[in-house]
């Protein structure tokens, strides 16, 4: 080809670049995925491109292509230390299979997972930031190796990618070869089954896009594959991948802050049960107890984070024996007056040893926490201000000393060791 | 009497200082009224008819003198200069600021007093016995083990949103003067097979538009789980009561419509859960507690009979004033003393500010220093040396409460009725006050002898109307009021409810009909030691009917 | 005819809205609602629960007998004119500072 693969490797905006991306985007068949990758590898950037895979559910395809064209080429592997052992599983049986002789795992700073996320559960309370560390803090340095890039993303996957080119300039001046933009989930389906492929184990179970494992959920038929991801968060991308204009994609904003623990209002991973959810593959959500004892095996068999939603009149007795099945549960008081949850609170942390999150929902005001939090209740999600205000504040007005040992972490203080506690 | 230690004295600050946020909270606007409601509610302070009303509680009906004083300093210096003592041994006052009252709270809890639950849908101030640690007749001094259920009951954070409120009442004699089976849960001090002593439990109980009269779950339960067992009944009311009606929201309904069976099932399957546990009342704690309600320092006396007879011929009114308000001792040579409230034409249960004070110094002087509440609305000195009788029936007399009437018609029992209270549907004190008039003649009262009048100016009966001998209940009629009236009533262990004989009555047509009946029973009686409710039960109710209705 | 009653936060005294807009202690000075009228007193209410200072707002309804607002209800006669026991003229709680309240 005319293009000199020196010139592209040079890491500078260029006008004329630019427009020779552009010229390169009319060059192939929409459906020429290896005309595309082949052209990137052998006459673009010969020795100067990498590919990022996740292995996740369609990674299959793309590395197919790649071990046609050179199976020499480092495909780069984010180890972020949250995925699903069937994912770890499949990256070796990708590698094997289709000859893959430079696949290199990249891992995040332990230094940093120390710092930033010291308890793991940063995904929780920030996911921004643990993408960040995991994600796009490891890669950085490998990307700045080479002057451009394969990935597997496709037009169809999200909304915004629907303009997705074959070829793209980044902000950095780097080329993404996306050979794939054009193929649809059918074509992709299409390609494994003709090719044989194996699929990631999760696959059958629902799960279309596979990220991290606390971050994925199963998504349902006919549903954007990529919803699972960040379910009911305002996120999309994980910053790693850089939208059309070259810009990284923005920053996830926590779609409700609503939610107070540990001190801070932090951004909430879960979202409430609806309708038409699929207890066989739904994540992240509280499920009604209801809902739960009615497709109990379903959620058992369910691999991904539960919720439970206990509501008053709920007999907590009914899932003593599957407490543990649940990160979070949310006790409902549909009005501050209603009295019912404190009770069931006390009995799943004291008497089930329930040992996850217990969270209050619903009419959750000031003066009622520092009850709730004696019950055993350790998150809220607040929506009324002034009680905003005094959680951020510190500013509950409360009585710290009590005549009564309740819950678990009360310690006893004074003479009467059966009946005083303090905080 | 239990003296705070650090501890108490600390929580009852904090608290003090939570309201007065909340009040700061409220008056900046920060908190709406329907948020701020409950949180006052919890501290006592209602909105009445013409104004605030803040109720404290008075722990199962004890105080000292330097708590008198206070409440006398309390009414003085921010509201009207009286108080109004109440069917549950508290003491309200009927017209403080929003402004002053973290003022008076701060006052109260200088003197180890507070209004911590005295509202809401929580466990309210615990009721006993006037007479605890002084009567003869007890098989238990209830106040250590009252003391450990206010403790445990403070800010209760399981049990501060009940569907309802919830009334505890115990009594440490067979003989209940705390009409113990009458509330959510009544406690009757009783010894099992071994000579142990221990509680009866009672539940279910309650008056209201639904008068139920307690139900035994369980016939004893030792004092070391006592407080398990009472977890185990509140969490099963907390979590199965009925929070749709708040007319059904009491746990005599919850009892009454699952069953006393159902019930006993639930409360031995929870106790079965949390018996042995933390709850667990230590021996050694009980009688550490105990230790605060030791007997005074008695003197040693002979025991000596107060000649009734020979003082009512000397001086009728100390005569009478003699056999109507004493209660046996258990220890020779003193008396329990009933000082009454209710004066001819008074509102029952008020007292004034220098009342106060001179009760306060008697208290000091004759009693050990020490008070009582009852739940019948009048004040007990509870050692009276029979010695000093003289002297604190003159000490009486000068400040107007020497009035003999303890028990007798005229003592009768009141709420604060449509004059004050934002709930009723009728006057009360107006009525009290006719009856006190027709029956002023003290010769006349005696004659009549034991007779229970108790008035409530609404359905929700703090005026205790079902369980009086004679009950009277106001009630709204076209914008006026009426009255129903209820006979053979009994808050005692003999427990009753009253029965509605026929409609009610214009308000100036009660006395005449209260006084038919009163005649009707006198025309009756086997003789005058068949007291009014005797005779009812004897009769049954169709001469009363007549009395009241005529022979139609 | 329909009058606004309430109560005063700070010193609890039974309060009643007036033409002026303000609310204040004579029943006498109260403003009448006619039956048609709804939406003018709804609105009342709603622009008196925001300021706080008013609680328990309630409709009663009233005769006019000579020019004299006459309550129906026994117990709004009471909270007018104050306790009638155990003395016949016990006051009635009176507002603290400028004897009104604006909304």
């Amino acid at each position: 080809m005319a293009m000199p693969s020196l010139q592209l490797s040079e890491k500078k905006p260029d006008k004329l670049r630019a427009l020779g991306v552009l010229a390169l985007n009319g060059m192939f068949d929409e459906m020429d995925a290896i005309g595309v990758l082949r052209q990137a590898v052998e006459d673009i950037l010969p020795g100067d491109i990498a590919i990022v895979s996740s292995f996740g559910a369609d990674s299959s395809v793309l590395l197919h292509l790649v071990a046609q064209v050179d199976k020499a080429l480092p495909v780069y592997f984010l180890e972020t230390g949250k995925h699903f052992a069937q994912t770890l599983d499949y990256v070796e049986t990708l590698r094997e299979r289709l000859g893959l002789s430079n696949v290199i795992t990249l891992r995040p700073n332990p230094k940093d997972v120390a710092r930033f996320d010291p308890n793991g559960n940063l995904w929780e309370t920030d996911p921004d930031s643990c993408c960040h560390i995991r994600k796009t803090e490891p890669l950085d340095p490998a990307v700045a190796q080479f002057g451009g890039w394969v990935t597997g993303r496709k037009r169809y996957q999200t909304v915004e990618r629907g303009v997705l080119p074959h070829f793209e300039l980044t902000s950095d001046d780097r080329i993404k070869v996306n050979p794939l933009a054009y193929f649809s989930d059918a074509d992709v389906n299409a390609y494994k089954l003709k090719h044989n492929l194996p699929e990631h184990p999760l696959f059958d179970m629902g799960f279309k896009s596979i990220g991290c494992a606390p971050c994925t959920s199963a998504v349902a038929e006919g549903e954007d594959p990529r919803s699972g991801r960040w379910r009911g968060l305002n996120k999309k991308e994980c910053g790693i991948h850089f939208d059309f204009n070259g810009a990284i994609a923005k920053p996830m904003t926590a779609a409700n802050t609503n939610l107070f623990k540990d001190g801070a209002f932090v951004a909430d991973p879960f979202r409430a049960w609806t309708e038409g959810d699929d207890p066989a593959t739904v994540r992240y959500t509280h499920v009604p107890l209801a809902v739960f004892l009615a497709n109990r095996a379903a959620f058992l068999a369910n691999p991904h984070p539960q919720g439970l939603l206990v509501s008053p009149g709920d007999n907590v007795e009914l899932i003593e024996g599957d407490v543990s099945r649940f990160s979070s549960i949310a006790i409902n008081f549909p009005a501050f007056t209603d009295g019912r949850g404190y009770s069931s609170a006390r009995l799943l942390v004291e008497r089930f040893g329930f040992t996850g999150e217990v969270r209050a929902v619903g009419d959750v005001l000031a003066d009622q926490i520092p009850l709730m939090r004696r019950c055993g209740i350790t998150a809220f999600v607040v929506v009324n201000e002034p009680t905003k205000q005094a959680l951020k504040d510190g500013a509950l007005a409360e009585v710290g000393l009590f005549y009564q040992p309740v819950g678990i972490t009360e310690v006893p203080v004074g003479t009467r060791p059966y009946l005083r506690r303090a905080v | 009497m239990y003296r705070y230690d650090e501890f108490d004295a600390a929580f009852v600050r904090e608290r003090t200082s939570q309201f007065s946020d909340q009040v700061h909270r409220r008056i900046a606007g920060d908190l709406t009224e329907d948020q701020f409601r409950p949180l006052r509610l919890m501290n006592g302070l209602y909105l009445q008819l013409h104004a605030y009303m803040l109720r404290i509680a008075v722990p199962y009906g004890t105080l000292s003198s330097k708590q008198v004083r206070m409440l006398a300093h309390i009414a003085r210096t921010y509201d009207r200069g009286y108080g109004h003592f109440t069917t549950r041994q508290n003491i309200q006052f009927n017209w403080p600021k929003l402004r002053d009252v973290p003022e008076i709270l701060a006052d109260l809890a200088s003197v180890e007093m507070h209004a911590i639950q005295t509202s809401g849908n929580c466990i309210r101030n615990i009721t006993t016995d006037q007479f605890a640690g002084a009567a003869d007749d007890e098989i238990i001094d209830p106040r250590p083990v009252a003391e450990i259920l206010r403790q445990w009951s403070s800010l209760h954070p399981e049990f501060s949103y009940l569907p309802r409120k919830f009334k505890i009442a115990m009594t440490g004699s067979p003989n209940d003067r705390a009409a113990i089976r009458f509330h959510d849960i009544g406690l009757q001090a009783a010894r099992n097979g071994a000579g142990e002593t221990g509680w009866e439990v009672w539940v279910g109980g309650g008056l209201g538009r639904t008068p139920m009269i307690g139900k035994l779950i369980n016939s004893f339960v030792r004092h070391e789980h006592l407080l398990s067992y009472l977890e185990s009944i509140m969490r099963v009311y907390n979590r199965y009561g009925r929070r749709d009606n708040k007319y059904k929201a009491r746990i005599k309904i919850l009892v009454h419509e699952e069953g006393l069976e159902t019930i006993k099932a639930q409360v031995e399957q929870e106790f079965a859960e949390v018996r042995g546990g933390r709850l667990t009342l230590p021996g050694e704690e009980l009688d550490r507690i105990a230790a605060y309600f030791a007997e005074p320092a008695y003197e040693r006396l002979t025991a000596s009979v107060v000649d009734v007879p020979r003082e009512k011929i000397l001086n009728p009114a100390y005569g009478n004033w003699l056999e109507h308000n004493l209660n046996a001792h258990r220890q020779p040579g003193y008396v329990s003393v009933t000082i009454s409230l209710k004066p001819v034409g008074g509102a029952p249960g008020d007292a004034t500010d220098t009342q106060m004070e001179a009760i306060a110094d008697l208290a000091e002087r004759y009693s050990f220093d020490e008070l009582r509440v009852t739940h019948e609305q009048n004040l007990v000195l509870p050692h009276v040396r029979i010695a000093d009788l003289r002297a604190v029936y003159d000490g009486l007399v000068a400040n107007n409460m020497a009035d003999g009437n303890a028990g007798l018609i005229s003592d009768i029992i009141c709420c604060p009725g449509m004059d004050y209270c934002a709930l009723a549907t009728a006057r009360s004190i107006p009525i009290a006050q006719e009856l006190t008039r027709k029956f002023e003649s003290e010769a006349r009262q005696r004659d009549i002898g034991g007779l229970k009048i108790k008035i409530s100016g609404c359905i929700n009966a703090c005026g205790h109307h079902h369980v009086g001998h004679i009950g009277i209940l106001g009630v709204e009629k076209k914008g006026g009021e009426l009255y129903q009236i209820t006979v053979g009533g009994d808050a005692t262990e003999n427990a009753s409810v009253g029965k509605i004989l026929g409609p009610g009555f214009e308000a100036e047509e009660v006395p005449n009909a209260i006084e038919r009946l009163v005649d009707a029973y006198i025309a009756r009686r086997v003789s005058v030691d068949e007291p009014f409710i005797a005779a009812f039960r004897r009769l049954g109710e169709a001469p009363f009917k007549e009395a009241l209705y005529g022979n139609a | 005819m329909e009058i606004l009653a309430g109560n005063e936060l700070l010193s609890g005294a039974a309060v009643y809205f007036s033409p002026s807009g303000e609310w204040v202690e004579n029943l006498q000075a109260a403003r009448t609602f006619a039956k048609e009228e709804v939406e003018a007193r709804d609105t009342v209410i709603a622009t008196s629960k925001r300021t706080h200072r008013i609680v328990g707002i309630e409709i009663e309804t009233v005769t006019v007998n000579d020019g004299i607002l006459v309550p129906d209800r026994m117990r709004e006669k009471i909270r007018a004119e104050g306790p009638t026991a155990p003395y016949a003229h016990t006051d009635r709680q009176h507002l603290s500072e400028d004897g009104h309240v604006s909304i």
